[in-house]
């Protein structure tokens, strides 16, 4: 029902859309400027805070020209603190209902907001032709794959039926034939068997006879089999290259690389703790509280990014956060077996180490693997040729320490940290 | 005669397990090199650990996580609590009375800097210019395609040059020390709070480097 429906609001909106098309053609002047509207909304960032259709930070702009007059409009774009402080009404009702006030854009003139008006009036009429269209075809669509699907189920029960009753007759006619044929099927069946015995066995030894064939597939299974257990035995215990799939199809490629975050924006912990820690969802949140991407997912939020809002409860619509939440389960791609230790700070800040040496070009995977092989060896190598950075605080005790032990002056088991808990409590 | 059909056969076994070798190094070699699964495990009782990692199910608590928050109320040791409430109320009353406790050194001003740069400047700008990259046409070519990606809302810049005002209404340049505290502790408009991820210390280290960016 739900696919009938879907097929017919699609024709509906693609008639609509036509029907919008051929608008915008006999209105060509007006749509120019519309498209110039277009544009300067997108490029100043309009939409971050006014989704069209329905109220975000800011209010839904549709419809503007009917509610505001044009001056009002202009000046508000320019300065709408300087509004609210000088008490204009309609300011003060918005400021009310909306805890931000806009950003000032003072550089826009008055002919590109008359532009962009124009194109929210477009919108508008798009929005108008498609709520009157495709949402009444879709009601009566809706209604209409109910009664057909009521007249289909019946149709499908009674061709069930007839077909039921046919199968029984045919099945009653065969056994008959076989009761009357017996013999005759004993001797097909007995030559039958025969001409396929011969069959297999021909081909068997024809195989076994040509023996560079033989050795050929033979050779080919060994060689597979040897690889198959190379990689297996080579890797175990060794997930170099390992990429699982992730609950949330988050690319690095377009965090990292494209939009240049520091990877300590949201893996803060590499530079304090062990751990280089998964984000929780609130830093998530701080972008994507407003980046929805429902510019490829025509005007819906995309659906990775609503698995993040389900995940945190957020609501849209109120822009609010609910109680209902949920954890995303990530998996984990980075195993250190439970016997070796590492730690991220000692490496990213005392060290200096920088985030692809290990990890790799992360900023161009769309999904994340494991880029090195985190053996015993990998470690040790790097450790053989590193030389200690010793520009920070963190060996300062140590280069003490040697200087007076050079001096000769007296030292104790506990001036070199012999009293520190984890020295026998570990 | 004998001898040498010996010789022979060793001679085509050993080519073959040449050739079975190599085949089997070339096959071995095929893939990207990315795999599903993470293979085998030796001796996974030392493997794995037998305490739960903090991002681990677990099911001795009952929302099933081991990360757990603390008890509301508590705080750790060393912690002063900010205690303006997210109005805007609280945000005048901390603009006019918070100030930083931390004395303007070259070292903090630098850990300022590099803290503005990682948390800040995506969206700010790296010179606080409200041009961060997130604000800028940006374009990304991966298994979907080519596509452009959504803008965020550029802020206001920080400069006196610019003299660009906040939403709520000062002037950048002029923003005290509590109104910048307050506003990367609760977040304001599209900026969200970033409590969670810098300490109340690293916080006025930002604080005294967007100082910096305002005389400009």
């Amino acid at each position: 029902m739900r696919n009938i429906s879907s097929v017919l609001g699609r024709l509906a909106k693609s008639i609509s859309v036509s029907l919008v098309l051929l608008f915008a053609v006999t209105t060509a002047a007006q749509a120019q400027d519309a498209a110039n509207g277009a544009a300067l909304f997108k490029a100043n960032a309009c939409q971050s805070c006014h989704t069209l259709g329905r109220n975000g930070v800011g209010p839904d702009l549709l419809g503007l020209s009917e509610r505001r007059e044009m001056g009002w409009i202009v000046k508000w774009i320019h300065n709408p603190q300087g509004m609210i402080d000088a008490g204009d009404p309609i300011a003060l009702e918005l400021k009310g209902k909306y805890p931000t006030v806009m950003t000032p854009f003072a550089s826009l003139s008055e002919s590109d907001i008359a532009d962009m008006v124009a194109y929210l009036d477009a919108e508008k009429v798009k929005a108008e032709e498609k709520k009157n269209s495709p949402a009444a075809a879709g009601a009566a669509a809706s209604s209409d794959a109910n009664t057909m699907m009521i007249i289909g189920l019946v149709a499908l029960f009674v061709v069930a039926i007839a077909v039921i009753f046919a199968l029984n007759r045919v099945t009653k006619t065969l056994e008959r034939v076989i009761a009357n044929n017996q013999a005759a099927i004993a001797e097909a069946q007995a030559r039958h068997e025969e001409a396929g015995e011969s069959n297999t066995a021909k081909f068997a030894q024809a195989f076994l006879k040509n023996k560079k064939l033989v050795f050929f597939v033979v050779l080919m299974v060994v060689g597979l089999l040897g690889a198959a257990g190379w990689n297996t035995m080579w890797n175990v215990g060794v997930h170099q290259g390992y990429k699982p799939v992730q609950p949330i199809k988050f690319s690095h490629q377009i965090h990292a690389g494209v939009n240049q975050i520091e990877c300590q924006y949201c893996h803060g912990g590499a530079f304090k703790s062990k751990n280089a820690s998964i984000p929780s969802a609130n830093v998530c949140m701080n972008c994507h509280n407003t980046v929805t991407a429902s510019d490829h997912y025509d005007g819906q939020t995309s659906p990775e990014i609503a698995k993040l809002y389900r995940a945190v409860d957020w609501d849209q619509e109120t822009r609010t956060y609910g109680t209902n939440t949920r954890p995303i389960e990530w998996v984990r791609i980075h195993n250190l077996p439970d016997f070796a230790y590492f730690n991220h700070s000692q490496h990213v800040v005392v060290a200096g180490v920088e985030c692809q040496t290990c990890h790799g070009p992360i900023q161009d995977m769309e999904e994340v693997y494991q880029y090195s092989p985190l053996t015993m060896k990998w470690c040790v190598d790097c450790h053989k040729e590193t030389e200690v950075n010793k520009d920070n605080a963190y060996y300062d005790q140590l280069i003490e320490a040697h200087e007076k032990l050079k001096k000769g002056e007296k030292m104790t088991a506990a001036m070199i940290g012999g009293l520190e808990c984890g020295k026998c409590h570990y | 005669m004998k001898e040498n059909m010996l010789v022979m056969n060793k001679k085509n076994f050993l080519g073959t397990v040449c050739v079975a070798v190599a085949l089997s190094a070339v096959v071995s070699a095929c893939g990207d090199g990315t795999t599903r699964s993470a293979g085998w495990e030796f001796s996974p009782n030392m493997y794995e650990p037998l305490a739960f990692n903090p991002d681990q199910p677990n099911p001795n608590f009952k929302d099933n996580k081991t990360a757990q928050l603390p008890p509301t109320g508590s705080d750790p040791i060393g912690f002063v609590r900010f205690e303006y409430p997210n109005t805007t109320e609280g945000y005048t009353q901390a603009g006019l009375e918070v100030k930083s406790p931390l004395a303007m050194t070259d070292e903090n001003l630098k850990q300022g800097e590099a803290l503005f740069l990682t948390y800040c400047a995506v969206c700010h700008g790296k010179d606080g210019n409200g041009d961060g990259q997130l604000t800028k046409d940006r374009k990304v070519n991966d298994s979907r395609g080519e596509r452009e990606l959504e803008k965020f809302p550029p802020p206001p810049s920080f400069h006196r040059s610019a003299g660009a005002k906040s939403t709520r209404g000062t002037v950048m340049a002029d923003l005290s020390d509590g109104q910048i505290f307050h506003t990367i502790t609760y977040g304001y408009n599209a900026m969200g709070s970033h409590a969670s991820q810098l300490t109340p210390d690293e916080r006025w280290r930002v604080v005294m480097y967007v100082h910096e960016l305002q005389k400009k």
